[in-house]
Order: C-alpha cells, then sequence, then structure tokens
C-alpha cells in the first residue's frame, strides 16, 4: 500500500474540525481540575479534621486507576445515581437527556484534579518556609500568607508541571472518543475508515496533537519568562 | 512595657527555656548573648509565637497572653504588636523592595495604598535603599536585603522590634553597614530585642545584656558590668574569649 501523501492534507482539515471539542475536553477539565487540586492540597497539607482523610482516599485512588476506568465509571454510574433521584424527587428527567460531555468534564476533572493537587502540594512546600515565617511575624493571618505569598510562588514552581498536566490532558482527551465524543481522534478514525485511509488520518491528527504541544511549551516558556523577572539578578 | 513571665518551652523531654523572665521598657535595647543552643533564638521566637512557648506569660503593652492557652486571636494580636528581622532576611522574593516594606502595612493594618507607600519610602530612605526601592530581592547583595528586612519591621511601628541573629549569613565585608543601621534605629529610641553574636556590637548599642546558658539566664545587668566585671563563672569565661581578641588587636 502506498502513503497517499496528499491525502494527509485533505485529512488534516477535516479532522480540524474536531479541534474545538478537544480544546474544550482539554481546558474546561484543566480549570475545574486546577480548582480541586488548589482545595484538595490545602486540605492535606493542613490536616483538616476528617476530611483530609477524604482527600487523601481520592488522590489515592484517582491516580492508582486509568483514565478509561474513570469515563467508563462516571459513564455508567452517574445515570443510574441520576435516575434514582430523578425518580424519587420527581425532576422528570431522564439520564439520556444529559449531554456526552458532562461525563467526559466530570470524568477529566477529577482526574486532573488528583493529579494537580500533588504538583500544586509540591509547589506549595517547596517555598520558603522563612517567608511563610516572615509573614507571620508581620501579623499576616494564615490564610493571608498562603493566598499573597505562599500560593503565587507556588504555582510558578509548579507551572512546567502544570504544562505536563495541560499535555497530558490534550493526549488523554482521545479517550472521549471510547464513549463516542467526535473529539480529534475520534474524528480522524471516521476520516480513516470512510476513505480507507488509515495511516494518512492518522498522522494528521497526530500533527494536530503535536502542534498543539509545541504551541503548549511555548506558552509555558513565556510565561514562565515573564512571571520570573524577580528571579533574574542572581546575587544571593 | 514587654514583660515576660516563666517562658518555658520543650521539644519532647528536651527542655529548651527552662523559666525566662525578662522585663523590657520602651526604648530599650537588650541584647541576648550565650553560647549556641542556648536557647536564645528559641526565646525570641517564642516571643511572636514563631515557637509555641508551653508554659508562660507574654504581656507587650495591653495585650497579655497566657501561653499555656493562647489562642489564634491572641497569636495574631502579639504577632501585630512586634516585628522581626530574620538570619536569612526572608524577603517576599517574589516582590519588589517597595512591595516588601508596603506589605505589612496595606494587608495587616489595611493602610491605604498612598499613604503606606509614603511611610516605607521614608523606612527605605532610613536604611539607604531608596534607590533600589523597584528591585526583587534576588537582586540585592545580603548587607541590602538585611536592610530592606529591617525597613519593613519598622514600617510596621512595632511596640519592639525582635533581631535573630541579623548579621550571622553575611558577609565579613557586610556586617558593618546592616549594624550601623541598627545603631541608628536604636538612637531613635526604637525598643529592641537583639539576639546577636556581634560582643562588640551588643556591648555598644545595648541598655541591658541578658546572658543565656542551657536555657535559663545565668547572668543580666548593663553591658560594662556585664562585660568588664561578670559575677557568674560561666560568663567570665565567655567573655574572656572575647576580651582576649580586643587585646590582640591593639
Amino acid at each position: 500500500m502506498q502513503l497517499d501523501i496528499s491525502f494527509i492534507m485533505t485529512a488534516f482539515l477535516e479532522i480540524l474540525q474536531a479541534l474545538p471539542l478537544t480544546l474544550a475536553i482539554t481546558f474546561v477539565p484543566l480549570v475545574i481540575g486546577f480548582g480541586i487540586g488548589i482545595g484538595i492540597a490545602l486540605i492535606r497539607l493542613y490536616e483538616v479534621r476528617y476530611i483530609h482523610r477524604v482527600a487523601g482516599f481520592y488522590v489515592s485512588f484517582l491516580r492508582g486507576t486509568p483514565l478509561i476506568l474513570h469515563i467508563y465509571i462516571v459513564y455508567l454510574g452517574i445515570p443510574m445515581i441520576f435516575d434514582r433521584l430523578s425518580a424519587h424527587f420527581g425532576w422528570g428527567m431522564n439520564s439520556s437527556s444529559i449531554p456526552l460531555i458532562i461525563f467526559i468534564f466530570i470524568a477529566f476533572s477529577l482526574n486532573a484534579g488528583a493529579y494537580m493537587s500533588e504538583i500544586i502540594r509540591s509547589g506549595i512546600l517547596a517555598v520558603n518556609k522563612g517567608e511563610i515565617e516572615a509573614a507571620y511575624s508581620i501579623g499576616m493571618t494564615t490564610r493571608q500568607a498562603m493566598w499573597r505569598i505562599v500560593l503565587p510562588q507556588a504555582l510558578l514552581i509548579s507551572l512546567p508541571n502544570l504544562c505536563n498536566m495541560f499535555i497530558g490532558l490534550l493526549h488523554g482527551s482521545s479517550l472521549a472518543f471510547s464513549i463516542s465524543l467526535l473529539e480529534i481522534n475520534g474524528k480522524a478514525s471516521i476520516v480513516a475508515s470512510t476513505n480507507w485511509k488509515f495511516v494518512e488520518s492518522y498522522i494528521a491528527a497526530a500533527i494536530i496533537y503535536w502542534g498543539l504541544t509545541l504551541i503548549a511549551e511555548q506558552i509555558t516558556g513565556l510565561l514562565e519568562k515573564r512571571l520570573r523577572t524577580f528571579a533574574k539578578g542572581g546575587v544571593a | 512595657m514587654i514583660q515576660l513571665r516563666n517562658i518555658r518551652k520543650t521539644y519532647g523531654k528536651h527542655s529548651v527555656l527552662n523559666g525566662i523572665n525578662i522585663t523590657v521598657e520602651k526604648g530599650d535595647v537588650i541584647a541576648i548573648l550565650g553560647p549556641s543552643g542556648s536557647g536564645k533564638t528559641t526565646l525570641l521566637r517564642c516571643i511572636n509565637f514563631l515557637e509555641h512557648p508551653n508554659e508562660g506569660e507574654i504581656t507587650i503593652g495591653e495585650v497579655a497572653v497566657d501561653c499555656k492557652h493562647a489562642s489564634k486571636k491572641d497569636v495574631l494580636a502579639l504577632r501585630r504588636k512586634t516585628a522581626m528581622v530574620f538570619q536569612h532576611y526572608n524577603l517576599f522574593k517574589h516582590k519588589t523592595v517597595l512591595q516588601n516594606v508596603m506589605e505589612g502595612l496595606t494587608v495587616v493594618q489595611k493602610m491605604p495604598a498612598e499613604e503606606a507607600r509614603e511611610i516605607s519610602l521614608l523606612m527605605l530612605a532610613k536604611v539607604g535603599l531608596t534607590h533600589k526601592a523597584d528591585s526583587y530581592p534576588s537582586q540585592l547583595s545580603g548587607g541590602q536585603q538585611q536592610r530592606v528586612g529591617i525597613a519593613r519591621a519598622l514600617a510596621l511601628n512595632p511596640e519592639v522590634i525582635l533581631f535573630d541573629e541579623p548579621t550571622s549569613s553575611l558577609d565579613p565585608e557586610l556586617v558593618g553597614e546592616v549594624l550601623t543601621v541598627i545603631q541608628n534605629i536604636a538612637q531613635e529610641g526604637v525598643t529592641m530585642i537583639v539576639v546577636t553574636h556581634e560582643m562588640g556590637f551588643a556591648r555598644d548599642i545595648s541598655n541591658h545584656i541578658v546572658f543565656m546558658e542551657e536555657g535559663r539566664i545565668i547572668e543580666e545587668g548593663k553591658p560594662q558590668d556585664i562585660f568588664n566585671a561578670p559575677k557568674e563563672e560561666r560568663t567570665k569565661q565567655f567573655f574572656k574569649r572575647f576580651t582576649n581578641e580586643w587585646s590582640y588587636s591593639i
């Protein structure tokens, strides 16, 4: 079989239509997961009574199981709960009316939250303890010290890892096809099987993923440079 | 007035402070001296609860705190009456020099930014760093960073400034500039408690010296008395080395 180079371009353009969906599946969980991550990291660091155990279990379980399982469990489990609640409270709605993408958002956000909580936790731990003491010494409350002194620095330290998280989510978004959402990977499969040009379609999809990854790396690099102005100088 | 009554601190079975009593009047400059591990720094850190004392009573102005039952509110109240200058400066690395000094005023004392800025610039002028206001800590030398640390403490206008070995991590060449700044503030009547290894400095700026060992105050008194005529055997031994050094240098 011969590789049809020109079809790669055709496939590329067609698959590109799925880009908004892929980006949505990447960005929405990134943002929600970030919020979950900060919350979980703080709960675990301050060992908030009782719930820090729940948080610990959440992180351990989600990081200890593959993303595809999270998708299945959310996709199959939530409708069961939803339908039962709906019947009980008489919402008059059926789980089949929930858009597919909601399940993906939930599964991916939970997954991303678990990983990001660890990224943020390590970032917080990397902030110089002396600065926290200094914050306390000038009379700041724990909350003020956390939001004004610790978190801004912790997030900056975490930036490269958060970028990795983005890339992981971007590539993980291809699993959304498993519940038949047509994101880039799904679209590529359709284009491939309708035209009988498999390698070409998947190469086109790969190029799109790679391009997105390059852009993400570039943006992170720029961001880091901009935000790190304070680290310039070099005198200890 | 600042009063420490029977301050005790233990780490597990190890007792670091065995009932310390100190009274500091307004405008006093107290120097705490003693060998390493004598509990000087721990005592200083107990005053603003960076270490929680197990027992004792701390009074600063109208705030009186029973250490054993200190609430979050008590701790905050004590911290808002004091300021600290650290051995390792501990400036906020992601903030400029000016922001470092303003932070306590705007965030803790809720002062309008414009007023805080004015005060902060005044303090930076006092430590001779007005021209570095927009620099980041990483762009400064150790001595300059420590002077910013002093400006940050001064800006809060606290009842007392706690100095925790302010020159111990500095290049010998940079010690002078920091000591000069501290001396200038001392002459303005700012109340200070200074933990230091700089004997000559302690003698020159303080009006009261506390000598500690093994979590106890061994001897205290006026600098000239402690340095020239110590009463306790241990104190004599400790200061002998220092006075000898002086005679050598002539």
